[in-house]
């Protein structure tokens, strides 16, 4: 968008100027503001991304530790409890619901854990042998999938973000690159061509004035020459013996 | 641009695709859900060398686009890797995809695809 | 006088096993696998008591594939031991079986109940506890035929028999099923070795009964501890009780009351050796929660769990087993420690694949 040449298709009057100033303004105040947010949400983001980094690498601790509560189990029960684990599993007890959290207008869901104490499928797990090692076991790995759900929403976060961040910046740079240069592109046009109109007013006027002023100095002249005409007629004629060198024609009455 | 709410209100459980150590390990945790009869729908799926790729693609396709319930899928890496492409390709917010270590193949941070577009988008 | 023919049948076996015991490892050799940096290492320290067993393991191998092999030792030896032994000692040697039995006739009706193909199972079966008839169990589709047609058929039969019928199957946790056959299996042997006309009076009665009592105590602590805040009310409970052993009847019937683990100590303190653990256990800290798990968090190899001192007293029982003679407990007693040797391997094992250097003192070394 190289812009030059580039303007709105409006009439060059003086209306539109104001629009298209009242336009430049709030196309100014939008990219401040919006420039602001993205500015906010990439804070936001890098934040996400490095807390997402530590997170990936907690999680590989804790989940080092689940594993090793199963290890634990497996010594404890002496044997292989897999199958029947699958095999029991009827209703989830460990369930995640999404709450909402406003990051400068961006709804970002967040995970949140709850147990549903009432299904329990592994009550009874290593009864007679063990049975001690698989509640622990358990709570280990609750605990690290309460890891796993937190690093989700950060996650999830992530993608979100990412996405609002790109859809953000492509309106930061369509109004710092398109609108604001076509706007002033059109500004400027409508001001040459008002300039333009000023200036063949102007110039129309000082035709005008100037005709006006040859016209009446025409006038002038005219009136000049004919009142020094007229002037000159009597300083043409003879200066008159007023005081009767000449005979005096008779007055009749 | 926030997903609608109903993208993410009914979603209450966690899948996972992994070896029997992880799979077992998350259900102890109490993440096994079977749906009811008769279509009883099992969200965990356990994968050993006999498994094939086809059966844990199908398995993924099956917990990040066809069910509605799913809010955060979690699958090991090492099985991640057989299935790259598709999870590479994954890219919607939910369900969250979420790569784990097993017991046998520790985390690797290189691989992971959420940590692959950080870098990407950090220019490292 | 009971020696005088004890030899006749039973001494062959029994030196092989006196055999077999030297080459348990001992604490020398767990000192040494502690030091392994990695499986291989592990694997190089096995190598003179396992030796051909492992050498078709990948290098590096996963510590499930490292005890798949152990196990394989351990039940070579039992199968040449079965060959080698004929009457009481036979059917000594196949209720030792039967332990297994159970956990396999279990992940079979788990199987089953699911509408599993039974047939991959059959590989998850515990090797000691296959028997003849029980590739057939995988043709019942269905509990009640699996109980009528099949499971009648089993070994297992008569400890069925009685306590649960085709509608317990369907029904009851699987795992009380399990413990009921457990119990029965307990009482079963227990009669067996005690009172069986060739058994009665002689050193294996003797030591049979005290190993055997212990493993019933453990059972029924064991059972109160972990019932707790589950489902399993106080009745059945009780019913899953062998009704042996030190603790019974007084015991049992005071563990089958108890509503916590004050009450269960107090249940056991008739019992000094028991009574000891829990004030052991007491003393750090277990009463809360989750305590009497193994190694409560972080404790190191000092902070033993209930489960680790009855695994220890098991294994001193089954030491003390071999200082008699002319008796098939040593048997018992041998398996069992071979039992811990694996596990004590895995467990190593799984601590150095881990990293988790800090707690691999926490196997249990006898010899």
């Amino acid at each position: 968008m190289s812009g030059a040449g580039d303007r709105e298709p409006v009439f060059p009057t003086r209306q539109s100027l104001g629009a298209m100033k009242s336009k430049l303004k709030g196309a100014e105040t939008g990219h401040s503001l919006l420039k602001r947010k993205s500015e906010a949400l990439t804070k936001r983001f890098r934040e996400i991304t490095r807390r997402i980094d530590e997170a990936k690498r907690k999680m590989g601790r804790v989940m080092q530790i689940a594993a090793f509560s199963l290890a634990e189990v497996t010594y404890a029960v002496g044997g292989d409890i897999g199958y029947q684990i699958q095999e029991s599993a009827k209703q989830a007890r460990f369930r995640v619901r999404t709450k909402q959290e406003n990051v400068s207008g961006v709804f970002l869901p967040q995970f949140e854990s709850y147990t549903k104490d009432e299904n329990n499928d592994f009550g009874l797990t290593g009864l007679g042998k063990g049975g001690q090692q698989v509640q622990r076991c358990r709570e280990t790995y609750a605990r690290a999938v309460e890891t796993l759900v937190e690093l989700a929403s950060l996650q999830t976060a992530f993608v979100i973000l990412d996405e609002v961040i790109k859809v953000v910046n492509r309106r930061v740079n369509a109004i710092e690159h398109v609108i604001i240069p076509r706007t002033e592109n059109t500004i400027s046009y409508i001001n040459s061509e008002l300039d333009e109109l000023d200036r063949e007013e102007f110039y129309r006027l000082k035709k005008v004035k100037n005709n006006k002023q040859r016209d009446n100095n025409a006038a002038e002249e005219e009136r000049k020459n004919s009142k020094r005409r007229g002037s000159d007629k009597e300083n043409d004629q003879e200066p008159v013996d007023v005081l009767g060198e000449q005979e005096d024609q008779d007055v009749i009455f | 641009m926030a997903a609608p709410v109903s993208a993410y209100k009914d979603r209450h459980f966690l899948a996972v695709i992994g070896d029997e150590d992880s799979v077992t390990g998350l259900l102890l945790a109490g993440i096994g859900h079977v749906t009811q009869p008769p279509d009883a729908q099992k969200n965990f799926l356990v994968v050993d060398n006999k498994t094939e790729d086809s059966t844990i693609e199908q398995a993924f396709d099956n917990f990040t686009s066809k069910r509605k319930d799913i809010a955060i899928v979690l699958i090991n890496q090492h099985i991640a890797e057989r299935i790259r492409g598709r999870v590479d390709t994954f890219t919607e917010a939910f369900p969250a995809v979420l790569e784990i270590p097993s017991k046998d193949h520790p985390y690797d941070p290189e691989k992971d695809s959420v940590l692959k577009r950080v870098r990407r988008l950090f220019g490292e | 006088m009971e020696g005088l023919f004890f030899n006749v049948n039973g001494g062959y076996v029994e030196g092989i096993v006196r055999g077999y015991r030297n080459t348990l490892l001992t604490g020398q050799n767990y000192g040494n696998l502690t030091q392994c940096e990695t499986i291989d290492d592990v694997k190089l320290q096995l190598s003179p008591a396992y030796g051909d067993f492992l050498a078709s393991l990948p290098p590096n191998p996963s510590t499930s594939s490292l005890a798949n092999k152990t196990t394989d030792k351990l039940v070579a030896e039992f199968r040449y031991l079965q060959g080698q032994s004929t009457g009481t000692l036979l059917k000594f040697m196949e209720y030792l079986t039967y332990g297994y039995m159970i956990d396999n006739v279990a992940l079979l009706i788990t199987g089953t109940l699911h509408e599993r193909d039974t047939r991959e199972l059959l590989e998850r079966c515990h090797p000691l506890g296959w028997f003849e008839t029980m590739p057939v169990l995988c043709v019942a589709t269905n509990i009640e035929e699996l109980y009528n047609s099949v499971l009648i058929e089993t070994p297992l039969a008569p400890y069925f028999k009685g306590s649960l019928s085709h509608q317990d199957l369907d029904e009851l946790n699987i795992e009380i099923i399990r413990n009921t056959l457990y119990k029965n299996y307990l009482e079963d042997f227990y009669k067996f070795t005690t009172e069986h006309p060739e058994l009665k009076g002689t050193p294996t009665a003797e030591v049979m009964a005290e190993t055997l009592e212990f493993e019933a105590d453990r059972r029924a602590i064991n059972i109160t501890l972990n019932s707790f805040g589950t489902e399993l009310s106080k009745q059945d409970r009780k019913k899953l009780y062998p009704d042996f052993g030190r603790l019974y009847p007084e015991g049992t019937l005071m563990l089958s009351r108890a509503d916590d683990m004050e009450g269960v100590a107090l249940a056991v303190s008739g019992v000094h050796d028991y009574k000891q653990y829990f004030d052991t256990v007491g003393m750090n800290g277990g009463m809360s929660g989750s305590g009497p798990g193994n190694m409560s968090g972080g404790g190191g190899s000092d902070g033993k769990s209930l489960e680790d001192m009855f695994y220890q007293k098991e294994m001193e029982i089954s030491k003390m087993a071999f200082t008699r003679q002319f008796t098939h407990a040593v048997i018992y007693a041998w398996v069992k420690l071979r039992e811990q040797e694996i596990r004590n391997i895995t467990w190593i094992s799984e601590c150095i694949a881990q990293n988790q250097k800090d707690r691999i003192g926490n196997y249990i070394s006898v010899f």
